[in-house]
């Protein structure tokens, strides 16, 4: 039994790695930059295993999620200013969650996009009422493996692996322009960005109360948070690898949220398009339904109201109003004509900016022996923690203005 | 920690979860009603919850976006109902019994009576 729980628990992270700026951002940077920006995926994704774990464990042991921490911990004014700027982040990451999802159900229909945007919202809002937690949890984790036909797509077009091998190697590709210099920086924040996306630890380190964790759990977070993280990552970076030697040599720039569909359409024909187009629906839904509850799991939890879809929804009532509230905005955000790639490329630049104030109270507490007793940081995550905190600080502060620099990657 | 034990630092209560007797979340230590005369014993009097108990610690401007948004409500729960306090602070009673349910109730006012799957 614990190890179906393992499995599951293991394949629901791989099915909900992949969100609908990292299909953007992955397959852009691969067509720009070739391999070059692996090492930024393969860092990253480091990084969230380590405040994946870290958010899980304070669950488990503290049985405190991360928002109900950051107020006690940063106090109200700072807890307040972030609340407020993740709680923006997460709701422009949300509506272009919807929009990803309306142009692949547009793909798939013919059906006009905001009809689809409509559609979708009104689904996941069903889902969201509808099913308990985990079956949301693993049915559009589970449903997005369909996505591992990138995987398969990347094998069967035989890439140079060497080559391949080599862009995990931290480096910056020698002869670049001031002007691709400048934009290889921008790539570089926004994966960063689109892999530890706030909302993952909130929604995880809420999930695993919802689930109920005690300490016995721990191994199954450890394992979940490293073997689950990297086979998503390996997900992306099949993306990225595949845009390289199919869309970099050809001069296309994959602007579209359905081009990365045609990297399994070229080696498995109309079969590996529509298992893309599923993968990526069920993967991008999944994320729209986990930044919408991470929203109203961080408001709930800042003031302390009932949260959670452990129990039906009218028994949390200020929860169940939240999310059908950031639903209905998100939706509205889309339904104004906004691109999805547009907002795609809001939300990783609003998100790297919270993502400092995000996992200092994270940081802060899971080394507290306080209230983690045995359970605090140790040595290695003390010294992972504070180095990737760093490295986050450091893309933070380069997020906007490389944004502006480069008008988003365009220039 | 002990509700009747020494509170050094009120800084340690407030912004903690509350749970009430059936561990339902039931509101955030917004402040502390104090008692006591100047040169003699400080002891808390009770916890307070609600936008009127957090609405003096923001500035200004804030202060009036929150009475705006989230009005000025307040409850005022009794020490004595505190039976302890570690990563939440645990009520002896239901949120109901002590008033802290009102929010829940007006929100849910507004939700169809729709049922889900368990």
């Amino acid at each position: 039994m614990r190890i179906t729980e393992l499995a599951l628990g293991i394949l629901t992270a791989v099915g909900g790695f992949v969100d609908v700026s990292e299909l953007v951002f992955m397959s852009q940077a691969g067509s720009r930059f070739g391999y070059a920006l692996i090492w930024v995926v393969v860092i990253s994704t480091i990084g969230i295993m380590v405040f994946g774990e870290m958010s899980g464990r304070v669950a488990a042991i503290a049985k405190q999620p991360v928002f109900n921490l950051m107020r006690h911990r940063l106090g109200l004014k700072l807890g307040l200013i972030v609340l407020i700027a993740s709680f923006l982040a997460n709701l422009i990451t949300c509506a272009a969650e919807i929009g990803g999802v309306a142009l692949v159900l547009r793909l798939m229909t013919g059906a006009p996009y905001r009809l689809m945007a409509l559609v979708a919202t009104l689904l996941f809002i069903a889902s969201v009422w509808v099913l308990p937690f985990k079956w949301i949890e693993r049915s559009y984790g589970l449903l997005g493996l369909f996505m591992l036909v990138f995987v398969a797509a990347l094998v069967a077009i035989h890439p140079p692996w060497a080559a391949l091998a080599g862009g995990a190697l931290p480096h910056v590709p020698a002869g670049l322009s001031h002007r691709d210099l400048l934009a290889f920086g921008y790539f570089a924040v926004a994966l960063i960005s689109a892999v530890m996306f706030p909302y993952e630890t909130y929604f995880y380190s809420s999930g695993a109360i919802e689930d109920k964790w005690g300490p016995k759990d721990l191994g199954i977070n450890r394992l979940t948070a490293i073997v689950g993280f990297a086979l998503g990552s390996l997900l992306a970076i099949s993306l990225l690898a595949i845009s390289a030697q199919m869309f970099g040599p050809a001069g296309i720039s994959p602007d579209l949220v359905g081009t990365p569909a045609l990297q399994a359409a070229v080696p498995f024909g109309t079969i590996g398009l529509l298992l893309a187009l599923l993968g990526m629906f069920f993967a991008i839904s999944g994320a729209a339904i986990e930044t919408c509850l991470a929203n109203a799991y961080s408001l709930c939890q800042f003031f302390g109201w009932r949260w959670g879809r452990h129990q039906p929804p009218r028994n949390a009532p200020r929860f169940t109003l939240t999310w059908l509230a950031v639903f209905a905005a998100a939706l509205v955000i889309v339904l104004t004509g906004v691109e999805p790639i547009q907002l795609a490329e809001y939300a990783v630049v609003a998100s790297i900016l919270v993502l400092p104030l995000t996992y200092l109270p994270l940081l802060l507490l899971a080394g507290d022996r306080h209230f983690m007793q045995a359970y605090a940081n140790g040595a290695l995550a003390k010294t992972l923690g504070w180095g990737f905190y760093a490295l986050i600080i450091v893309a933070a502060v380069a997020a906007l203005p490389l944004y502006l620099l480069t008008s988003g990657g365009a220039l | 920690m002990k509700p009747d034990g020494r509170l050094t630092l009120i800084a340690q209560l407030r912004d903690l979860q509350i749970v009430d007797a059936e561990g339902m979340h039931c509101g955030i230590v917004d402040d502390v009603a104090l008692a006591g005369k100047p040169g003699g014993v400080l002891r808390i009097e009770a916890l307070l919850v609600g936008p009127g108990g957090y609405a003096k610690r923001l500035p200004g401007w804030c202060r009036a976006l929150v009475r705006l948004v989230a009005g000025n409500g307040c409850v005022k729960v009794p020490w004595r109902e505190v039976e302890s306090i570690t990563s939440v602070v645990k009520l002896r009673h239901e949120a109901a019994a002590l008033g802290l349910d009102r929010g829940e109730a007006r929100a849910r006012r507004w939700l169809p009576a729709i049922g889900a799957l368990k």
